[in-house]
């Protein structure tokens, strides 16, 4: 009783938090409680839930030996501690998704996100990512994939492989996306984000050939020329004959983007795509770590409320309904399918003990919950009038500060012209109306965090920073992504024609970069050319994308239970996976059929056509946008039936073990006893 | 003091994902003393292989 004295004292403080959300309603409250019910959740989780899942539902057991005990090699399979692998696996799976989701979402207000952040990811996400990596860990770090094929038959494995790149394409184009939308007509941004390019390889060479081994010399090194190159971007900004130089505009940064994706992708990765992702792991551990102390020095008061009108699915910022748009915006940070991938990775390779998985799956995931709720509290700190104007797309609020404040007022929110362009000179920047994509208001929202805890009067560099390190580590996933999409193109065509599946063979590296630059870029254009600003009807199709990417996931993890004689824990996977697979095929269904032209891509296809035939569309412009539509379309209905294809596929196979027409038996590498001692 | 110092630059490196060249010499000393044990160079290179041409290492 008297051990369990701190967790009551715990789960109390919780309620009090949780309690001060639900109550508060129309005033202003502090962030304080926001951050208070969502630590002590994880806590409560961390301490009951995935104990249970460790001891019942997959019973680690410390006498076995991992892959990186068995399979030591000094490279990828090396046995490292637990708080130091935790902060590798973090590094790892953190990225973009939970600054930017939870923001957007703030169009319903702080609460919906709250709840479906912390809730999803003690239910859902943390438990995925915990049973992914310990299936990956019984199989000597086999891949998401691998294990699919191996426990529910080829076909799972290839529409698997098949999901994987599919969703690798959508992601790396929204992502993209995030990243024009924060650096159009921003030179100071533009500047800084050219510089990493130069700064990285000069890092490559430091590293590979100058002083081989001085990986950290060459990334501090690197970092403080990152920072010079953001503080001189001010004055890049400000010079008339430098500022029009770096003054892009989202297309010809879409395009940039992509040739540098591109490159990143056909050079040996020392040169460049390799010291980028030093830098930019450093800049984002250093700035999450800032960004955590920041709110809790300043504890701002939320001034979003706790559910906007926009509930009924009016939102600017995207369409749809709190259900269920609100748990689709929400990807990472509550559940994320794609942390599958790098669970099945190079995490579990490095395990030195069983038990370890438990604060490295569930516990990592916990701390990118945490991230998603920062970013949340960011975004909620803000003016809703403010939050409004930079989120809405630019022809909805017409192109003027005073157009804008009226149409806001129109939403019930005050704002005035004034702030509005005051705060855009407070940033150094010359507009933030209509800058969607998320990372614009997430960079306001940190700016105001940050120079109000470490620095007063700093607002531009603070805002300058934010913008920086997303669109920094933004282009290091887009890279690697890139690099990996173009193995997985090799591995598919070396089926057609062998030398195409030759890594190694360069003209075979420069095709399938090419092609797999060229479907993501295909979005990317697509996104930045869209009347609606692109975010609109990407970033749901990412959204969907991601959490079936989650059901396929959560469908190989059942399986798993159930083959490991594990049937009766199999609600563990089962209820997320029913959940979210209500989730994404409903909001499927309406990104595709809903007859409201703004949710539905197919309404939206023939609102142009009666534009076109009216007249008041040019027919060569319409034809172009009902196209995307339909392709829009075609992917999201491809997902959802690969999904439901493979949750069939494994409901076939559980009942096949459950009535031992199967037998039950998973296929973990043999029992090895560990030689470690303890 | 310098040992100290030492064994935080080991961390820092492991967590951001960077190649431990004493980490691995020791391993193959220990492991495999009949083996050549591989230059930094060598090192560094089939450290990178093992861990871009796998799945992504970073995640949206």
């Amino acid at each position: 009783m008297l051990r369990k004295f701190p967790w009551i004292l715990v789960a109390l403080a919780g309620a009090v938090g949780w309690g001060t959300l639900a109550l508060h309603r129309g005033e202003t409250i502090s962030a304080a409680w926001l951050v208070l019910a969502a630590v002590c959740t994880y806590l409560i989780a961390f301490r009951f839930y995935s104990r249970f899942l460790a001891d019942r539902v997959l019973g680690l057991n410390d006498r076995r030996a991992t892959p990186a005990e068995r399979l030591a090699n000094g490279r990828d399979y090396v046995p490292t501690s637990r708080w130091v692998l935790f902060g590798h696996h973090f590094a790892a799976i953190a990225g973009p998704g939970p600054l930017v989701g939870p923001v957007l979402a703030a169009q319903f207000g702080y609460l919906p996100g709250t709840i479906w952040i912390v809730i999803g990811v003690v239910v859902a996400g943390a438990v995925q990512d915990f049973i992914i990596l310990f299936a990956s860990m019984r199989r000597d770090g086999k891949s998401l994939g691998q294990m699919a094929k191996e426990e529910t038959g080829p076909v799972t494995g290839v529409l698997t492989m098949v999901a994987v790149l599919a969703i690798m394409v959508i992601l790396l184009a929204v992502l993209a996306l995030v990243v024009v939308n924060a650096l159009k007509d921003s030179p100071w941004g533009v500047f800084t984000i050219a510089c990493t390019m130069p700064i990285a390889v000069l890092m490559g060479f430091w590293m590979k050939s100058w002083r081989p081994g001085r990986t950290l010399e060459a990334t501090a090194i690197g970092v403080a020329l990152l920072l010079l190159a953001l503080v001189a971007g001010r004055y890049v900004a400000a010079s008339p004959t430098l500022a029009p130089l770096f003054t892009w505009s989202g297309l010809t940064i879409a395009y940039a983007v992509m040739g540098y994706g591109f490159v990143a992708s056909v050079l040996p990765v020392w040169m460049l795509l390799c010291p980028r992702d030093y830098l930019s792991t450093f800049m984002k551990i250093g700035t999450i770590l800032l960004l955590a102390l920041g709110i809790l020095l300043v504890l701002p008061p939320l001034r979003l409320p706790a559910l906007t009108p926009f509930i009924d699915g009016t939102g600017p910022v995207f369409a749809g309904k709190l259900f269920p748009f609100a748990f689709i915006t929400i990807a990472c940070g509550a559940i994320s399918g794609f942390h599958a991938l790098v669970a099945s990775g190079t995490t579990p390779k490095m395990l030195m003990r069983e038990s370890d998985a438990r604060l490295i799956g569930y516990g990592g995931m916990l701390m990118e919950s945490f991230v998603a709720v920062m970013a949340l509290c960011a975004a909620a700190l803000l003016d809703p009038g403010i939050y409004f104007a930079i989120n809405a797309p630019l022809p909805v609020l017409g192109g003027t500060a005073q157009s804008a404040a009226e149409v806001i007022r129109g939403w019930g929110f005050t704002v005035s012209p004034d702030q509005i362009t005051a705060l855009a000179a407070e940033v150094g920047e010359k507009t933030l109306l209509g800058r969607t994509g998320g990372a614009p208001s997430l960079a306001v929202g940190m700016a105001h965090i940050l120079s109000g805890a470490f620095g007063r009067g700093l607002m531009a560099l603070w805002y300058h920073f934010a913008i920086m390190f997303e669109a920094l580590f933004i282009l290091t996933t887009l890279d690697t992504g890139t690099r990996v999409g173009r193995f997985m193109v090799q591995e598919l065509a070396g089926h057609v024609w062998a030398p195409l599946g030759r890594t190694s063979w360069y003209p075979s590296t420069v095709v399938t970069s090419a092609l797999i630059v060229a479907a993501w870029g295909w979005f990317l254009v697509q996104g930045v050319s869209d009347p609606l600003g692109g975010i609109n009807s990407l970033w749901p199709l990412f959204g969907i994308s991601n959490q079936l990417l989650a059901a396929v996931a959560l469908c190989v993890g059942t399986t798993i239970l159930i083959k490991g004689a594990k049937a009766r824990y199999a609600w563990v996977t089962l209820v997320p996976l029913a959940w979210v697979l209500t989730v994404t095929l409903t909001a499927g269904w309406q990104k595709v059929f809903a007859a409201d032209p703004r949710l539905g891509f197919l309404a939206h296809a023939a609102r142009t056509a009666e534009q076109v035939a009216a007249g008041s569309l040019e027919p060569a412009r319409g034809a172009r946008l009902i196209f995307n539509d339909r392709l829009d379309a075609l992917v999201a209905l491809s997902f959802m039936i690969v999904t439901v294809v493979v949750v069939a596929a494994s409901a076939r196979e559980w009942l096949l073990v459950l009535m031992r027409r199967r037998p039950a038996a998973a296929n973990e590498s043999p029992f090895v006893e560990t030689a470690y001692v303890g | 003091m310098w040992a100290r110092v030492e064994a935080v630059l080991r961390v820092v490196r492991r967590i951001s994902g960077m190649p431990d060249y004493a980490a691995y010499v020791e391993h193959a000393g220990r492991s495999h003393p009949e083996r050549a044990v591989a230059s930094e160079e060598e090192f560094y290179e089939e450290y990178l292989r093992a861990r871009y041409e796998g799945g992504p290492t970073r995640c949206c």
